[in-house]
């Protein structure tokens, strides 16, 4: 790398990379961040607000994205158009039911988080949203890295083999006239 | 003129100048004064004592010395990347003469404009410079590959 010439190295150091988050059964707030960090540019040493280092993000299987706690019956979009009465309130279960999709809650959720001045727009544009696996060949021929994803997905009970549960401690055991539910 | 419209430059030495041995930038000196005249009072009596020692002092500078007749005393100096530099020196003194003349032996013959950044270094990076991939190895084999048709 000593060896690049002047121009050679600052277009190696300013190089954009492009970043891949697989969203499946994740919370998108957890996906938010980790987006909105490497809009940024904020994990690299050379950041700086002004130098345009933020790299792309591609977010798949967004179909899959799962709230924790009750968030989809509890947690509210508001939004105003401008005339007097046009106070809109929607939850995310109804989001989910005009766009089963989530490209608009995993979009709202990383614009939140991104600082809120003019080069936020221009950071959503390096945000590519996909539904699902599918990806258009150009994107996929850029992609350098996956990241790891956030929240370690819990097996179901039909995933366990048949000598884990075997092998599980019994904590109990419960009396003769025990009803189970 | 806003410091956008005149010339300027970066901190710069001339071929590292003083990392090994230090030689000086001054290539010759021409003193012009006339021999009557009230302004070149300072020129003349600097010429009587002084002027042999500073050639004595400094080897590799050629000292001219011209009498002419003119108005105004002048101190021409030549440097070797070719900037010629002339000083003034109606009504000075012996002792400012010699100052002035110090002033020139230690100067660069770089031109004296703004210079942009007060710092400069040829080996900006001693580790390397950061790099995308620093810290980071890149993934062997494509990211995600599709499965065609498989298992």
């Amino acid at each position: 790398m000593s060896s690049f010439s002047r121009s050679a190295q600052q277009w190696a150091t300013f190089a954009r990379s492009w970043f891949l988050i697989d969203a499946k059964m994740q919370p998108p707030g957890k996906i938010a961040t980790m987006c909105s960090v490497r809009l940024q540019g904020k994990h690299k040493p050379i950041y700086h607000a002004l130098s345009d280092c933020g790299d792309h993000v591609v977010v798949i299987n967004t179909k899959h994205i799962a709230f924790s706690g009750n968030k989809w019956e509890q947690k509210v979009y508001s939004s105003h158009t401008g005339y007097p009465g046009g106070f809109k309130q929607v939850t995310a279960a109804q989001l989910h039911l005009k766009d089963p999709k989530h490209l608009t809650i995993v979009k709202l959720a990383v614009y939140g988080m991104l600082p809120k001045n003019l080069h936020r727009r221009t950071m959503m544009q390096r945000l590519h949203i996909f539904p699902d696996d599918e990806l258009p060949d150009d994107i996929r021929a850029n992609l350098t890295e996956e990241l790891p994803q956030p929240r370690e997905i819990p097996r179901k009970l039909s995933e366990y083999t048949q000598e884990e549960i075997d092998a599980f401690p019994r904590l109990w055991t419960p009396p003769e006239d025990y009803k189970m539910k | 003129m806003t410091s956008r419209g005149t010339p300027s430059r970066f901190l710069q030495s001339v071929l590292q100048n003083g990392v090994g041995r230090y030689v000086s930038q001054l290539k010759r000196i021409c003193i012009v004064f006339s021999r009557k005249a009230q302004s070149s009072l300072g020129v003349r009596e600097f010429i009587e004592e002084g002027v042999v020692d500073y050639a004595k002092k400094n080897p590799a500078t050629v000292v001219y010395v011209s009498p002419q007749s003119c108005r105004i005393p002048k101190i021409v100096a030549e440097y070797l990347n070719g900037n010629v530099r002339e000083e003034i020196i109606t009504s000075k003194t012996a002792p400012q003469i010699s100052d002035l003349l110090t002033k020139l032996t230690n100067q660069s013959g770089l031109d004296v404009i703004r210079i942009r950044k007060p710092f400069h270094t040829d080996n900006p990076s001693i580790q390397g410079q950061w790099h995308p991939f620093t810290n980071r190895p890149p993934c062997i084999g494509p990211i995600r590959p599709q499965k065609q048709e498989a298992e």
